[in-house]
């Protein structure tokens, strides 16, 4: 005979607030089975634990149920507890009566039935958990970081440091991401290349970093600790290993006005090119979208003048396994461009704004770009139209972040301090000329950021006009901009030669595919989540991924930076042991019953079900049935509900728990 | 003038009148970030078309114009509670001194302004008395500013309780009085004076 013990929580009083709490353990009391029931505020603290250890060793309890939150809350607090009571873990089951009763009711009285019901449904439920024990899979002390900006760059040697074997993966010829693009960072205004470009060279010199740049995640397979990755390698049409960077390639390409990505498309650049010169590595990709050879079959000057015969033209993609124990995705941001809005895309341009109409309207990327000394006008800001330089400058803050009509509800976070630091750099380049900006609000949190920004307006003499603008248009060579002085409450027109615009940080294109191909969830804008807003903030809810820079949300570079390392200490706490503990809800195979179907196989989405051979003591084979590896079973129970033969069972989900279940009620 | 449209370029934005007003105050427009604390404060901003922190922005702005024009700097009391209150230091009172200042000696934009006409009178009278002459500081600024019947009924209730004098009476050291003008007037003119 079992004898329970029931814990019914007020959660604060989230939960009596709606539910009679002590009526609960009253009337559960007297189920058949329980032995002990008890009700207090908070559960899951120290003396709540306490209590429920004292009531198993007193009361000599078999079994508990603990009513309160979701489990995905506190099952693992309270099965931690009763372990450390002396019980197995699998022998303590949660009530949900906060979540599923307490939250979503009003009426006292019909909650607290409902709670009852809730709870004497776990109590039957209980009483048929069976003693599970833990499962260990080893863990493979490699670790994939997927994107190469400054977020994948810093998880990567910080986990090499640690003497653990890294590869990272980059789409692009080159790694550097966006923070190789910026001209100057906020609020010092130290140099982005002077701080990104060793770091770089750091990566591409580690002994324990293995680079695939131009390369893409074709298949994630496994689970923590055991990751199969396949890895796309995009056909280079070099020769990795015997290209030495020279360079002459470049120089002698004939196609030489192809829009350079990297320059935001005003600088141009060759078909076989390295995006900037500090690239890493320091190896041409041949476009062959652009490329004379591959559109017409002649041409063929780079492999002429190749000293090392490095180039390729037959180089095929190629795919590579690597087997990794843990994945951080660090992918990164884009910007909302209007002018190439996807098609179907719920994000409204701006057609107010005449972005990709007028030519002297850029996005904030590309005015770094004109700023970076290494940028395509030696950063001198000049108009994209004529070349001139621009002596009124409207910069427009908030353009896509916020507004919600568009499709962007949310803050860009970064765009308030770019915006001043563009003020900036401005001022310092063209001393006879005025920057204004509009926008809504100054948002500067952040560590001398205020003072920043501050600085843009008294000393720098940035003119800040609080309110939005309603539309610009060309007249002449000049853009006019219509908009108001909320502070004066006046409108407010002014005739600019540049108008920069600080567009909406977005997640990168192609976000959503990789998330579905790694198994992790995103938000509605294809922001990758998190496992808890405050408390894991760099997990993904799926085990062994984790989130770095702002393929998570919008981020700074001081804060990118900090997850990448705080995400890369999480892979080294997995790293640290040679085999890992894993709960035990597993699928388990009545092999009796088993008719070799296979239709288990067939719906498994982890590839746990391998086939089995049953042989007698002579050899000779009697059948073959469906086994399930431990180690890759998620738990999910698909193979459970296919099974045709009930031959399938979910430890601690079984057929029998769940009838019990149901015959509580 | 209070609604009409704003035209913001660098010839429209006067710097230098800012960087005037901030010589004068000893105090920076700049820091200024439109927290309002200065209006909430008050006591007579219900009173003003631009209430104290509107005052600070169009500063920013450049656009003297439309600060000299309204009677707000001339209802400051000089109570110096913006001051006392600012987060950012700034010295709204010694602005508003300042802003009262370059209104007198512009000739444009503050002629809408009575106050200033009444000021000059004012003194105008002591320098040709030596003391202040009510009767003829009420009639010449009737005349002066078109309002021809204005307090006119105040005039016998006031002659009958002593409060004004029909003639009036000199000082007797008028000439010291001279002196003083003349010697600002001096001091002015080398710029020791404001």
């Amino acid at each position: 005979m079992s004898r329970i013990g029931v814990f019914i929580c007020h959660c604060g009083e989230n939960i009596s607030r709606t539910v009679d709490v002590e009526r609960v353990a009253q009337e559960v009391g007297r189920l058949p089975g329980v032995a002990f029931s008890t009700d207090y505020k908070y559960m899951c603290s120290d003396p709540g634990q306490t209590l429920v250890k004292k009531a198993i060793q007193e009361q000599k309890l078999s079994h508990v149920v603990v009513a309160a939150c979701s489990p995905r809350m506190h099952e693992k607090t309270f099965r931690k507890a009763v372990e450390a009571a002396g019980l197995n873990p699998f022998l303590c089951e949660m009530a949900n009566i906060r979540e599923h009763c307490s939250w979503v009711h009003e009426n006292r009285e019909e909650a607290t039935v409902k709670a009852i019901d809730i709870v004497g449904m776990m109590v039957e439920r209980v009483k048929k958990n069976r003693i599970l024990p833990t499962i260990t899979v080893p863990v493979t002390k490699r670790a994939l970081v997927i994107g190469g900006g400054i977020a994948g760059i810093q998880a990567a040697l910080d986990i090499a440091d640690c003497g653990h074997e890294v590869i990272l993966v980059e789409r692009e010829p080159s790694i550097g991401g966006h923070m190789a693009q910026l001209s100057e960072t906020f609020p010092t205004l130290d140099c982005s290349q002077c701080i990104m470009t060793p770091k770089m060279v750091d990566v591409a010199n580690h002994p324990k970093i293995k680079l695939y740049t131009y390369s893409e995640i074709e298949l994630v397979e496994g689970y923590i600790g055991n990751f199969q990755v396949t890895i796309k390698k995009k056909a280079r049409s070099v020769d990795e290993d015997k290209c030495t960077g020279c360079g002459v390639c470049m120089t002698k390409c004939p196609q030489k006005k192809i829009p350079n990505k990297f320059d935001q498309n005003i600088g141009m650049r060759t078909a076989i090119y390295v995006p900037f010169p500090q690239a890493v590595p320091n190896t041409p990709v041949i476009d062959r979208d652009n490329c004379t050879w591959f559109k017409t079959g002649k041409c063929g000057v780079c492999q002429k003048v190749c000293g090392p015969g490095a180039i390729d033209f037959e180089q095929q993609d190629t795919l590579i396994v690597e087997a990794v124990g843990a994945i951080v995705v660090s992918t990164g941001f884009d910007l909302y461009t209007i002018a190439e809005k996807p098609k179907g895309s719920p994000i409204k341009g701006y057609g107010e704004f005449g972005h990709g109409k007028i030519p002297d309207v850029i996005d904030g990327m590309t005015f770094e770009r004109l700023a970076s000394a290494s940028g395509p006008t030696g950063g001198k800001i000049l108009r994209p139209s004529d070349g001139k330089e621009p002596k009124q400058i409207v910069f427009i803050q908030c353009v896509g972040s916020r507004a919600r009509e568009k499709g962007i509800s949310y803050c860009s976070k970064v765009c308030c301090m770019y915006t001043a630091k563009h003020t900036m750099l401005y001022h310092h380049k063209v001393h006879d000329g005025q920057a204004y900006v509009f926008f809504m609000d100054a948002r500067t949190p952040g560590k001398s950021y205020d003072e920043f920004w501050r600085r843009s307006i008294e000393e720098e003499e940035a003119v800040y006009i609080r309110g939005m603008v309603s539309r610009l248009y060309q007249k002449g060579d000049k853009i006019v901009v219509m908009g108001s002085d909320i502070s004066v409450g006046v409108q407010v027109e002014i005739e600019a030669d540049m108008v920069v615009l600080a567009t909406a940080i977005q997640p990168q294109k192609g976000a959503d595919a990789l998330a579905q191909k790694l198994g992790i969830s995103y938000d509605k804008y294809h922001f990758y989540s998190e496992a808890h807003a405050k408390l894991r903030p760099v997990e993904c809810a799926t085990a062994g991924i984790y989130l770095a820079g702002a393929c998570q949300g919008p981020k700074d570079i001081p804060e990118t930076v900090s997850q990448a390392s705080a995400a890369a200490a999480k892979v080294m706490a997995l790293f640290s042991r040679n085999q890992m503990e894993r709960e035990p809800i597993v699928a388990r195979v009545r092999e009796a019953g088993c008719v070799g179907c296979f239709a288990c196989k067939k719906v498994c989405a982890y590839g746990a079900v391998e086939e089995k051979e049953i042989r007698d003591r002579q050899g000779n084979l009697i059948k073959v049935v469906a086994y399930v590896n431990p180690g890759v079973c998620a738990g999910c129970g698909t193979c459970q509900a296919t099974c045709p033969s009930k031959s399938v069972e979910l430890d601690g989900y079984t057929d029998e728990q769940i009838i019990a279940m149901i015959e509580a009620l | 003038m209070i609604k009409k449209k704003m035209i913001i370029s660098q010839e429209t934005m006067d710097v230098d009148f800012v960087r005037k007003v901030e010589a004068l105050a000893g105090t920076s427009v700049r820091r200024c970030f439109q927290c309002g604390k200065c209006s909430a404060g008050c006591p007579m901003a219900t009173f003003m078309e631009h209430p104290p922190n509107r005052i600070m922005r169009l500063l920013q702005l450049g656009q003297w114009q439309r600060v000299l024009a309204g009677r707000s700097i001339w209802y400051c009391v000089s109570c110096e509670t913006c001051t006392t209150r600012c987060p950012n230091t700034v010295d709204l009172a010694s602005i508003m001194d300042a802003l009262r200042k370059l209104s007198w000696d512009s000739d444009g934009a503050s002629k809408e302004s009575y106050v200033q006409l009444a000021n000059k009178l004012f003194l105008q009278n002591i320098r040709t008395y030596g003391r202040q002459y009510e009767m003829r500081l009420a009639a010449v600024f009737n005349v002066k500013s078109g309002q021809f019947l204005k307090d006119l009924m105040l005039g016998p209730k006031l002659i009958a309780k002593g409060k004004l004098k029909m003639f009036h009476s000199k000082n007797k050291n008028i000439s010291e009085i001279e002196k003083i003008f003349t010697r600002i007037e001096e001091m002015r003119k080398k710029g020791d004076a404001l």
